[in-house]
């Protein structure tokens, strides 16, 4: 299994994915213009670098024994530039009165656009039939290769938006509370639309004054910054590189928005350079790699995981410098050769 | 007319006091502008006195408190206030329902939502309040003289008070297990205050309720984030002031998109010149003739032309052919005028109101 930048030819590939993510997965709506553009504009970051700020880096992650894609992920440069970034953002507001003997504190949702200029990993989704072998794991983590590598071409701050709660027959009651009231449309409908890009329509219709979260119903209430029970792994792998909830939510489902400084991130802190060396046979399998590995050049990114950590030379007139051991077919799939180097990641 | 009691609005006086407290202790429902308090009562007949013996050019914080007392017995039955300017000392808050208007025009969508902001804008205004009387009196041309009577005054002081007229009424309440509840607080101050109603307003009674307003949060509120109960009390007066809405409409005051902060009791407002009261009040000489020999006319309101000794009374609009005021010996003296002196004087039946015109 690798990762590599979406190419023109992935668009059978990508519709498969698009069919089988469904409602709540914004991102990759089952469209075709939509899903030619996003690779159009994967294809432009990757090939121009033009440091333009609407970047999208859109990868795949690709079945090298039959070239199938079983899982994709993302990064968007810069969010909010061309289209409007929304949440809630949740505080609070005191509300105190020394003559009357009263001193409460009161959650309010307040509309806004902090994240505005902020990195975003997004769109990862993994096919049921590669849910094995930590090819989750390979799809979240390489984005913070990638930013690590490329670190130049992204801001300060990283963010993820997670899927909230639903009830086991689809609904939100975030949405019912909240949301049904302003759109005159079926959350799958106000989904759709944001998946399309078409956000301006948040702004006109949102409510611009805070909500008083008392105002909701107890169900509402509860499904803030609350996570869809699919949706708890990832946002414990995130929370592993130190991402965290700073009170930011989705507007329409009250998902958590996890955010960290991209410096701050464990994998883009501890990663490393390697030269390669390559040793005979191939890689033994297992179940549970740990170490990713990604090349260095962004129009050929590849990135997948291998057997061997990073070693040190301990003698000779290379004494001191970090290598890192590659099976032939390893290499082959990262397409490296001896001598080349690669970024590396433990754990 | 023989038979009738005797009634007559005058301004309050310190003998009031406990009368006053009573009708304070018997308001249904309880009234956050007249608390069971003896201090705060005292201190109002107070403020009237101090009120009708200044000199005024224009409104300011002045209160007026009046009584109606039944002469028969010498027994105050009710009271009501005017205060020449909502908001004098304070600000005067109110609810203002208000539509926002969300559009989009990519989704062709254009999605009205109804807000509640806090509002100052009826601090201006005069206002009339702090309406009790006694339930055996209710309903009957007492109720319409007491309330009315302050009409009267404005009438004749017209410097003291505002253009505008301002009249609250006691929001939508509910019994639930015994208690009164109002679902509009319910569904709003209680998140705020963590008070019930009956509590808070009592506070504002002693306090004053912007003392308590202004602890209230800034921002508008989403209608449809209110109880469906909450939403139907909004501009819904209470069951027992059905009637005097009606009275109050049929006079000229119209609905307002203002509430109360608290119950969310409508208020009603007027141009003082739009009144039935302003526009069909006139001067008429006194004639004074034994009650046997005054003929049949509809029922009037009759002031006096006393700033500290107000009089307003009952009697019948029984005018001779050169417009002169029939009153009886009785009638003439409880408002203290000689044969000759002119009387402000108004019919008291209303217009019948359509509202569903308003």
């Amino acid at each position: 299994m690798r990762i590599r930048p979406i190419a023109r030819h992935d668009i059978e590939g990508l519709k498969v994915l698009a069919r089988e993510t469904g409602v709540g997965f914004t991102s990759l709506p089952d469209n075709h213009e939509f899903l030619i553009a996003k690779i159009e504009r994967t294809l432009a970051a990757f090939e121009s670098r033009e440091q333009s700020e609407d970047r999208l880096y859109f990868f795949v992650l690709e079945d090298d024994s039959d070239g199938s894609i079983a899982g994709c992920c993302a990064v968007e440069a810069c969010v909010g530039t061309d289209a409007p970034f929304y949440h809630y953002r949740l505080g609070s507001l005191a509300h105190s009165s020394v003559q009357l003997n009263l001193h409460r504190t009161l959650d309010t949702l307040t509309l806004c656009s902090d994240h505005t200029g902020d990195a975003e990993v997004c769109s990862l989704f993994l096919r049921e039939d590669w849910r094995r072998d930590r090819n989750g794991a390979l799809l979240s983590k390489v984005r913070w290769l990638f930013m690590a590598q490329f670190r130049e071409a992204f801001p300060d701050k990283v963010l993820a938006e997670m899927r909230g709660v639903f009830t086991p027959e689809g609904r939100s009651p975030f949405w019912e509370c909240l949301g049904s009231h302003f759109f005159p449309m079926d959350f799958d409908e106000a989904d759709r639309l944001t998946g399309m890009g078409q956000k301006s329509f948040i702004g006109e219709l949102m409510p611009k004054f805070p909500i008083y979260t008392p105002f909701l119903s107890e169900s509402a209430r509860a499904a803030i910054g609350q996570v869809h029970e699919h949706t708890r792994p990832a946002v414990a792998m995130l929370k592993k590189e130190g991402l965290r909830w700073e009170g930011y939510v989705d507007i329409f489902d009250g998902g958590p928005t996890v955010e960290a400084y991209i410096d701050d991130v464990r994998a883009v802190r501890d990663s490393q350079l390697a030269r390669v060396e390559l040793i005979e046979g191939n890689a033994p399998v297992t179940d549970r790699p740990s170490i990713m590995a990604s090349t260095l050049s962004m129009a050929d990114f590849r990135a997948s995981w291998i057997s061997h950590a990073v070693t040190q030379v301990s003698e000779g007139p290379d004494e001191g410098e970090s290598v890192v051991c590659l099976y032939r077919d390893e290499a082959e799939r990262l397409g490296v050769s001896a001598g080349d180097s690669l970024r590396v990641l433990a754990g | 007319m023989s038979s009738a009691p005797m009634l007559v609005v005058r301004p309050a006086e310190s003998r009031d006091l406990l009368a006053l407290e009573r009708l304070a202790a018997t308001a249904t429902p309880r009234l956050t502008n007249l608390p069971p308090h003896r201090d705060r009562l005292e201190e109002r007949i107070t403020r009237s006195q101090r009120s009708l013996r200044a000199e005024i050019d224009f409104p300011g914080d002045e209160i007026y408190c009046f009584v109606l007392e039944d002469l028969e017995t010498q027994e105050v039955v009710g009271t009501a206030s005017l205060r020449a300017e909502a908001g004098a000392r304070e600000a005067y808050y109110t609810y203002r329902q208000e539509t926002l208007i969300h559009a989009s025009q990519q989704l062709n969508v254009r999605h009205e939502v109804q807000t509640l902001a806090l509002s100052h804008e009826v601090s201006e205004a005069t206002l009339l309040c702090a309406l009790s009387l006694d339930t055996r009196y209710r309903e009957t041309d007492a109720d319409s003289l007491l309330r009315r009577a302050r009409l009267m005054f404005i009438a004749q002081y017209p410097e003291r008070f505002a253009n505008e007229l301002a009249v609250a009424f006691p929001g939508y309440l509910e019994v639930r297990d015994e208690h009164v509840v109002s679902p509009f607080w319910d569904s709003v101050g209680q998140h705020f205050f963590d008070r019930d109603f009956n509590e808070i307003n009592q506070m504002a009674g002693v306090r004053s309720k912007s003392f308590i307003a202004e602890v209230m949060p800034p921002f508008p509120l989403y209608l449809p984030l209110l109880t469906p109960q909450a939403r139907a009390a909004i501009g819904r007066e209470n069951q027992r002031h059905e009637y005097a809405m009606q009275e109050m409409l049929a006079e000229g005051f119209s609905r307002s998109r203002h509430v109360d902060i608290f119950d969310a009791g409508p208020l009603l407002l007027a141009e003082r010149e739009r009144l039935h009261t302003f526009a069909n009040c006139g001067w008429h000489p006194v004639r004074i003739r034994p009650a046997e020999s005054l003929p049949d006319a509809v029922p009037a309101m009759v002031a006096n032309q006393r700033l500290g000794g107000f009089r307003c009374v009952l009697a019948r609009y029984a005018l001779t052919p050169t417009g002169q005021l029939m009153l009886t010996p009785e009638q003439a003296e409880v408002l203290g005028v000689e044969e000759g002196r002119a009387v402000l004087a108004v019919p008291m039946p209303l217009p019948a109101v359509d509202e569903g015109e308003l």
